[in-house]
């Protein structure tokens, strides 16, 4: 099981890129400006991956985001990301 | 946890030597081991002793500088990319006849082998991208 960084917003190509790359367990944090990501908006986008998409809250809240945050995403903060690298096997960052 | 750190963006220039601090503290304040925070491409720029951001904002340079010197975290500058953005210290400006030097402890130029290491020696490598 592997965890995926992205910072990019959803708009960005590197999204189709990860998702296109991530195995049946691997775990999605959105971090900086892909917390964007998070919106219910944004929700079709990461159809394939439901349930295995985080957020950052530090990212999310200082960008005004965390109460718009949909419920399928889990929001995480700086520790929850440490334990989600310490969960996984190994980490990739896309950028 | 042994982890080591890869930072590849200036400061001040993207989030991602803000959210390499924010990890790197969370790491500490955790109970892990970092075994070294690695500066890369535009990162080496995190090591410039001469940065002076207004007086408001953070001072990354010397944030890291602290986290090194409290934590005993090596703060590793791959030298070839440090020294063709003008980064060198005291011993690399005497060797090009530079008069100053940009790069002081507890920063350190060294080379890509000890990206290298660090991947190999860690449990976990986690880079942080512009």
């Amino acid at each position: 099981m592997l965890l995926h960084t992205l910072n990019r917003s959803p708009r960005s190509p590197v999204l189709d890129q990860v998702l296109a790359a991530m195995g049946p367990e691997d775990r999605l944090l959105l971090i900086e400006d892909a917390v964007i990501g998070a919106l219910p908006a944004h929700q079709g986008r990461f159809e394939s991956v439901t349930g295995r998409v985080y957020a950052l809250h530090e990212d999310l809240a200082s960008r005004g985001l965390l109460a718009l945050c949909d419920e399928a995403v889990r929001v995480v903060d700086i520790a929850g990301f440490v334990a989600l690298t310490e969960e996984c096997e190994r980490t990739v960052s896309w950028y | 946890m042994r982890y080591a750190i890869l930072l590849l963006d200036a400061p001040y220039t993207s989030q991602a030597a803000h959210s390499a601090l924010r990890f790197t503290r969370a790491l500490l304040a955790g109970g892990h081991v970092v075994d070294g925070v690695f500066f890369y491409h535009d990162g080496v720029h995190n090591a410039a002793r001469l940065a002076a951001p207004p007086q408001d904002e953070p001072h990354l340079v010397d944030a890291w500088a602290e986290l090194g010197r409290e934590h005993a975290v090596p703060l590793q500058v791959c030298i070839a990319a440090a020294l063709r953005r003008g980064l060198l210290d005291e011993k690399e400006a005497a060797r090009h006849g530079k008069q100053g030097f940009s790069v002081e402890p507890p920063f350190e130029l060294t080379g890509l082998g000890q990206l290298v290491d660090l991947g190999l020696r860690c449990d976990r490598l986690i880079t942080f991208g512009p």
